[in-house]
C-alpha cells in the first residue's frame, strides 16, 4: 500500500511539475519572450484561467504528502524551515502579481508586475530544482531522521546543477506553451535555439554526474538509464518539432520530456522519501507512512479525487480552449 | 521569546489574516452565483451586470486568500512538526481531502467563471459560478472538521509509542463537534457577506449613483443579514455553544467569566475579568441565564474557573473579552437588520440617509465578529492543542528557533502589510468604479491572438 501511496504521490508531482512546469516557465522567460507590452499582456493573459488551477497541484501534493507520510511530511518542513518560508514568500508574491498586472491599464504598473513575476517565477524553479537535487543527492540525517546540516550544505554543486536544468527545461517548457497558444508569438528564434541547446547540454550532464554519484543498480537503474534516454530524444524532438512548426507536438514532446525526467529521479528516490548521506539510514515511504488500514482509506480517497479532479481539469481546459480557437478563424476569415 | 510563544503568535498571526478573505469569498459567492444564474437563465442585462461587479469583488478576494492560504498548509509541517508527526494520519485526511475536492473545484471553475464570459456556453459559466460556491463551501468544511478534531478529538486510538492512529475516518467527518461549528462559521460568513453587499448598495444610493443597483443590493444584503445574524445565534450559535458546555466546561468559564461555580449562575453582558481577585469587576448581569442557557434550567450548576486546575484555564481575559466582543456585535446585528428591513417593508429605507449611512459605516464589524469568535475558538482551547490529548507545547517544531519565527513573522508582516494595502486599493477602486465600468479585470483582450 505504501508503494501506491509513493505512485499517486509522484504522479501528483509530475503533473505539478508539467501544467505549473509551463507557466512558472512563461514567467522565466517573459523579458527574453518580448519587449513590448502588449506581447507580454498576451503571454501573461494565456496562463490566467489557468495558473492558479496549475499551482492547486503543489498544494493538492503538499497536503497528500502530510497525510500519505506524516512523518516525511513533519521532518521535510521543519528541517528546511527557511528555505520553505523563502519558497512561500515568492509563491505568494508570484499570486500577486499575476492577479494584480490586469487591473490597471498603466504602463508603469505592468512593467513593475512583469519583473515581479518573472524573477519570482526563475527563483521558484531554480530552488524547486535545487530541492529536487538535494534529495536525489542524499541529507545528512540525525538518528532521530532530523536534517542537521547548514544551508551552505543545500547549495552544494550537485543540487545547483539540477535547479539550473530545471529552470532551463521548464522555461523551454514555457516558451513551447506560448508558441502554441500565441498566433503573434515574437519569433525570438536565436534566443529558442541557445535554450534549447542549453538543456541539451544541461541534460547529458546530470544524467552523467547523477549515474556516476548514486550507486544504484538493478531494475531502478534500468528504469532510470532508459527513462533519461527517453528524455533525452524527447528534448531532441522538441528543437525539430518547433523547426518544422509543429507547436502542438513540440509541446507534447516537452511534456513527454519532464515525464520522464522526473520519472528517472523517482526511480533514483525509490524507496526513500529522505535519503541519508550520513551514515544514519534515510527515511522509507514504509517507515514514514500510517498504520495500513488508514493508509489503504485515504489512498482510495485520493485515488478517486485524483481521477475526478483529473477529468474535470481536462474538461474545463477544453471548453476554455476549444472557443479561442473558433474565434480566431472567425478572427482570421474577418481578415480576409 | 519562548519559542511557544513565538510558534503561536506566527499561526495566530497568517491564520487571522488570511480568514479575512475565505470570510468574504464564503459569503460573497452565493451572490455571485444567484447573479451569474439569474443572468444565464433571464438574459436579463441588470443581472448579467451585477454578476460582473460581484465577480470581480470576489475574484480580488479569492486571489489574496489564495496566496495567504498557502503558508498555512505548510506552518503544520515548518513550525508544528511534533503535532504534526503524532497527528498527521487524522489531521493530514481532511486536509488533503481539503486540496483535492475543494481547492481544485474552486480554482478551476474561477478560471471559467472569471475569463469564460464570452468563451462558453451562459449555461456552463453559471454552473462554473455554483462550483466556485460550492468549492468554497466545501473547503471551510474540511477546515472546521480539521479544527473540531482538535476541540473534541474522535475516531482514534493512540499507540503504544503515543502516535495517534486513525479508526475511523467517518466519524472525523462526521464530528458531532464539526456540525454546529460549522454551521456557524458559514452563517457568520453570510452576515458578512449580507452587510457588504447592503453596505455596497448603501454606498451607491448616498453618492446618488448606480441607484437602481444600489437599491437591489440593499434589499439582497438586508434580507441576507437579517436571516443569517438570526442563524447565527440560533441555532448556530446556541447549539455550537452547547458542544462547549458538554465537552469543554472550562472554556465555558472562561468565555462567561465565571470564577466560582454556580446553581444560579448570571449571563454576565458586561465587565472585566480580575485574575488576581478571580471575580468579575463591574458587572452588569442578567440573574440565572448562564445556567438556563447551558442546562436548560434555571438552578443548574455551572463549573467556575476554580473548579479546574489553574494549569488548565485558557487565557481568561483574551477568551472573555473575544466572547463578549462577538456576541455583542452579533446583537447589534440582528438590531441593524430588523431596523433596515423595518424601515424597507414599509418603503423609507431608501430616504433615510442615517441608516444607509449606518449600513455602509458598519461592513467591518461582521469581520471583527467573526474573527473574534475563531479567537473564542482557539485561544479557549488553551493549553490543549488536540484538547485533553496534547499539548500545544509539545506540538512545535523542535529544531526551529524562537529567533527564526520571529524573522519569518515579521517577514509575514511586512508582505501581508503590502498585500491588504492592495487588497483594499483594488476593492475600493472596483466599488468606485461602479457597474458600468470596464475595468481591465478580466484580460480577455488578448483572446484573438490565441490558438488552441
Amino acid at each position: 500500500m505504501s508503494n501506491v501511496a509513493f505512485a499517486l504521490l509522484a504522479a501528483m508531482v509530475v503533473t505539478y511539475a508539467l501544467l505549473d512546469g509551463y507557466d512558472l516557465g512563461v514567467g522565466a522567460i517573459l523579458h527574453l519572450f518580448s519587449r513590448s507590452d502588449t506581447e507580454r499582456s498576451d503571454a501573461t493573459a494565456s496562463i490566467g484561467p489557468f495558473w492558479s488551477g496549475n499551482e492547486v497541484w503543489l498544494i493538492a501534493a503538499g497536503g497528500v504528502l502530510f497525510a500519505f507520510f506524516p512523518r516525511a511530511y513533519a521532518a521535510l518542513f521543519s528541517g528546511f524551515y527557511l528555505p520553505f518560508m523563502v519558497l512561500l514568500w515568492l509563491l505568494i508574491f508570484r499570486g500577486i502579481a499575476l492577479e494584480l498586472r490586469g487591473h490597471l491599464a498603466s504602463r508603469l504598473w505592468h512593467d513593475f508586475w512583469d519583473w515581479a513575476f518573472s524573477l519570482s517565477s526563475a527563483a521558484l524553479a531554480l530552488i524547486l530544482g535545487v530541492a529536487l537535487g538535494n534529495l536525489l543527492h542524499g541529507l545528512p540525517l540525525d538518528a532521530q531522521g532530523n536534517f542537521v546540516g547548514s544551508f551552505a550544505l543545500l547549495l552544494n554543486p550537485y543540487a545547483l546543477g539540477v535547479g539550473v536544468f530545471a529552470l532551463v527545461v521548464l522555461a523551454q517548457h514555457g516558451w513551447c506553451y506560448l508558441r502554441m497558444r500565441l498566433r503573434d508569438a515574437p519569433e525570438n528564434a536565436n534566443a529558442f535555439r541557445g535554450l534549447w541547446l542549453l538543456s541539451i547540454v544541461l541534460d547529458l550532464a546530470v544524467t552523467a554526474w547523477t549515474v556516476a554519484t548514486h550507486p544504484i543498480a538493478g531494475p531502478r537503474l534500468a528504469i532510470a538509464g532508459v527513462l533519461g534516454f527517453v528524455a533525452l530524444l524527447a528534448l531532441v524532438a522538441v528543437g525539430v518539432m518547433q523547426r518544422q512548426r509543429r507547436t502542438v507536438a513540440a509541446f507534447a514532446a516537452s511534456s513527454a520530456g519532464i515525464v520522464s525526467l522526473l520519472g528517472a529521479a523517482v526511480a533514483t528516490l525509490y524507496p526513500y522519501l529522505i535519503p541519508s548521506s550520513s551514515g544514519y539510514p534515510g527515511l522509507t515511504i514504509f517507515e514514514a507512512s500510517p498504520s495500513s488500514g488508514a493508509l489503504a482509506g485515504i489512498v482510495a480517497i485520493v485515488a478517486i479525487g485524483l481521477i475526478v479532479v483529473y477529468s474535470y481539469q481536462i474538461a474545463v481546459t477544453r471548453r476554455l480552449l476549444a472557443h479561442c480557437s473558433e474565434q480566431t478563424l472567425v478572427q482570421v476569415k474577418q481578415s480576409e | 521569546m519562548d519559542t511557544v510563544v513565538a510558534d503561536r503568535l506566527q499561526f495566530a498571526f497568517t491564520v487571522m489574516f488570511h480568514y479575512l478573505f475565505p470570510i468574504g469569498t464564503m459569503g460573497l459567492a452565493p451572490f455571485v452565483a444567484w447573479y451569474t444564474v439569474k443572468a444565464a437563465r433571464t438574459g436579463d442585462a441588470d443581472a448579467a451586470k451585477s454578476a460582473r461587479f460581484w465577480t470581480k469583488i470576489f475574484a480580488v478576494n479569492f486571489a489574496a486568500g489564495v496566496v495567504t492560504g498557502i503558508p498555512m498548509e505548510f506552518q503544520f509541517g515548518t513550525n508544528w512538526a511534533a503535532f504534526s508527526a503524532r497527528t498527521g494520519e487524522v489531521i493530514g485526511q481532511p486536509l488533503a481531502m481539503e486540496g483535492l475536492f475543494a481547492f481544485f473545484l474552486e480554482s478551476i471553475f474561477l478560471g471559467v467563471l472569471l475569463y469564460g464570459h464570452e468563451r462558453v456556453a451562459p449555461a456552463f459559466h453559471a454552473l462554473s459560478a455554483v462550483m466556485v460556491c460550492l468549492g468554497s463551501w466545501l473547503s471551510g468544511y474540511f477546515i472546521v472538521v480539521t479544527d473540531a478534531w482538535m476541540q473534541h478529538p474522535v475516531g482514534y486510538a493512540v499507540a503504544h509509542d503515543g502516535t495517534v492512529t486513525l479508526t475511523s475516518l467517518g466519524a472525523v467527518l462526521m464530528n458531532p463537534f464539526a456540525l454546529w461549528q460549522y454551521a456557524h462559521v458559514l452563517s457568520g460568513a453570510l452576515v458578512t457577506g449580507g452587510f457588504i453587499v447592503a453596505g455596497v448598495g448603501a454606498f451607491y444610493l448616498l453618492s446618488r449613483r448606480d441607484e437602481a443597483f444600489g437599491r437591489a443590493f440593499v434589499r439582497a444584503g438586508i434580507l441576507t443579514a437579517l436571516v443569517f445574524s438570526a442563524v447565527s445565534v440560533f441555532p448556530t450559535g446556541d447549539r455550537n455553544g452547547a458542544d462547549v458546555t458538554a465537552y469543554q466546561p472550562v472554556k465555558l468559564a472562561a468565555m462567561e467569566g465565571l470564577f466560582e461555580s454556580r446553581h444560579d449562575a448570571p449571563l454576565d453582558i458586561i465587565g472585566m475579568p480580575d485574575l488576581k481577585h478571580k471575580k468579575l469587576m463591574d458587572p452588569v448581569a442578567v440573574p440565572d441565564l448562564l445556567s438556563f442557557l447551558a442546562y436548560g434550567n434555571f438552578r443548574a450548576n455551572v463549573n467556575g474557573l476554580s473548579a479546574y486546575a489553574r494549569e488548565l484555564w485558557p487565557p481568561v481575559e483574551l477568551t472573555y473579552y473575544a466572547y463578549h466582543i462577538m456576541v455583542g456585535l452579533g446583537t447589534i446585528f440582528i438590531a441593524i437588520a430588523v431596523l433596515a428591513s423595518l424601515l424597507l417593508v414599509t418603503s423609507r429605507l431608501f430616504g433615510a440617509k442615517p441608516v444607509l449611512w449606518l449600513l455602509m459605516l458598519a461592513m467591518p464589524f461582521p469581520y471583527i465578529a467573526n474573527e473574534a469568535g475563531w479567537v473564542v475558538s482557539e485561544v479557549g482551547r488553551q493549553p490543549w492543542i488536540v484538547y485533553g490529548l496534547m499539548r500545544t507545547s509539545t506540538g512545535i517544531s523542535t529544531n526551529v528557533n524562537a529567533g527564526e519565527t520571529l524573522f519569518t513573522l515579521i517577514g509575514f508582516a511586512g508582505m501581508y502589510f503590502l498585500l491588504g494595502f492592495l487588497f483594499l486599493f483594488l476593492t475600493l477602486r472596483e466599488i468606485g468604479a461602479g457597474l458600468d465600468s470596464h475595468t481591465p479585470d478580466t484580460p480577455a483582450p488578448s483572446a484573438p491572438a490565441l490558438v488552441s
